[in-house]
């Protein structure tokens, strides 16, 4: 499958970067690792006037620590994420994360920023251009129906990362530049729960860091999936607990992926959990009731309820795996 | 719109007047006449385009040729070196590491990657670094045995 043509833009510095984006917002696409775009491109999902690359932009892959915890540029590769010590010795779960994403050669292509900001997928939308010209557009492919939701008026399209629902239970926030300067705002903020336009980024903004404040509690990820190298999650989960001194749960932040529009942060469960002490009957209940919180849709090839009882396994999984921490 | 891009290829730099939309598979294949890179699902799924830049696996057909200027490219041509096999391309022969031969480059090139990396693995991170390279043929297990042996020798 050939890309179709496009105009080639390197420019230097970010600003530079923004400024091109802002000439021509509508048609103009960011290019980082290339393994989500290149694809959406072939299979004719978007066809832009413009490609920005933003691999010559030096000094956006290094990782630095301040005092309000770690930055990390977003084009940083996950393969250099992974190999980072300081990475591996402080979070551990975001490491595991990373390594979960595609295989060898897509993390040494995939940037941190390009995950983040990775296309809401479906099972309606991600085909050939072939495939989907057997029926008019969806929503997201700029029609006016959805394959999944019948007679719905939005997209339903998943948000299927690894990276950001770790991100989201460390209370990382992102940096971004665009034409009025810099912003910094949580990384849940960055996710607008609109599968057709997912990401909350203004005209000419461009992810720039990551800053992860330091580690409170425990955190862990578990993923799902068909088979256990390339694929995207079927759903996956992200767990994050502080405990108080008494052993009592002080905070939590629950975040699944693969079930929503975005990154999905199941707040009633972690009500449920904030002040008790991790016993195996509280987890036999939480994890059946989160079940009843979240709502996938059929948005890849495995039916809703299975996501539901799958979501409520991965939690006992996380939550056992934490109690034995101790 | 035509380009003049400056590629290092195998040791030896080209200069290649073609599409600025055409990826590194198609300009190595098409335009450098590299063929040893194979077009498999052309999507990043296969691992058989596989070329290696600066010494890290790269899917050729998800890079384009613009972005791999500057870069150190080796393609499975450019492995032998006066006419000697590469270890990893000897114990492929010696083990039976090699059925239909589409995905072999791809898997030697991957393979060269993770043993410059990681001297002595375990099988099992052996599994997991091949795990972007399919072969139908279904030989993993020979694939993973050279691999293996190539590693306890260095």
């Amino acid at each position: 499958m050939r890309l179709p043509k496009f105009e080639y833009l390197a420019p230097k510095t970010l600003r530079e970067a923004s400024k091109a984006l802002v000439f021509n917002n509508k048609g103009s696409v960011l290019l980082a690792g290339g393994t989500d775009l290149l694809v959406q491109m072939k299979q004719r999902l978007i066809q832009p006037d413009r490609v920005i690359s933003l691999k010559t932009i030096p000094r956006l892959s290094s990782i630095s620590e301040g005092k309000e915890g770690i930055r990390i540029g977003a084009l940083i590769t996950l393969h250099d994420l992974i190999s980072s010590p300081l990475l591996r010795e402080r979070y551990p779960a975001l490491v595991h994360s990373a390594k979960e994403v595609g295989a060898y050669s897509h993390q040494v292509m995939g940037t941190l920023g390009g995950n983040l900001c990775q296309g809401n997928r479906c099972r309606y939308y991600n085909q050939s251009v072939f495939w989907r010209n057997a029926r008019p557009p969806c929503h997201k492919a700029g029609g006016k129906v959805c394959y999944v939701v019948r007679k719905s008026g939005q997209c339903h399209s998943a948000y299927c990362g690894d990276i950001a629902p770790v991100l989201i239970a460390l209370a990382a926030q992102v940096i971004v530049v665009g034409p009025e300067g810099e912003r910094i705002f949580p990384l849940k903020k960055l996710y607008t729960r609109n599968g057709k336009k997912p990401l909350a980024l203004k005209k000419g903004e461009i992810l720039k860091e990551i800053e992860i404040p330091s580690p409170a509690g425990e955190t862990c990820y578990f993923k799902w999936r068909l088979r256990d190298a390339i694929e995207f999650p079927i759903l996956s989960l992200a767990l994050n607990l502080e405990k108080n001194g008494e052993g009592k749960i002080k905070k939590t932040k629950i975040i699944f992926s693969g079930v929503g529009p975005g990154p999905v942060e199941t707040v009633e469960t972690e009500k449920l959990l904030k002040g008790a002490a991790l016993s195996d009957p509280l987890i036999e209940k939480v994890s059946h009731g989160v079940t009843k919180e979240i709502s996938p849709m059929y948005t890849s090839t495995v039916s809703p309820a299975y996501k539901r009882k799958m979501a409520g396994i991965l939690l006992r999984q996380a939550l056992e795996k934490i109690m034995k921490m101790k | 719109m035509k380009r003049i891009l400056q590629l290092h290829v195998n040791g030896e730099t080209y200069e290649v007047l073609t599409d600025i939309h055409k990826t590194l598979l198609e300009v190595l294949r098409e335009d450098l006449g590299l063929t040893g890179t194979k077009r498999g699902c052309d999507l990043g799924v296969c691992g058989a385009c596989t070329v290696l830049m600066d010494g890290k696996p790269y899917l050729s057909c998800l890079t384009l040729a613009a972005d791999a200027q500057r870069k150190e490219i080796l393609t499975i041509e450019g492995l032998s070196q006066n006419g000697d096999l590469h270890p990893l391309q000897e114990a492929f022969i010696e083990k039976g590491a090699i059925q239909c031969g589409f995905c072999t480059p791809g898997m030697i090139l991957t393979a060269k990657a993770f043993l410059d990396e990681q001297r002595h693995p375990s099988e099992e991170e052996v599994k997991r670094a091949i795990s972007g390279n399919l072969c139908r043929c279904t030989g993993y297990v020979k694939i993973v045995e050279a691999i293996l042996s190539v590693a306890n020798h260095k």
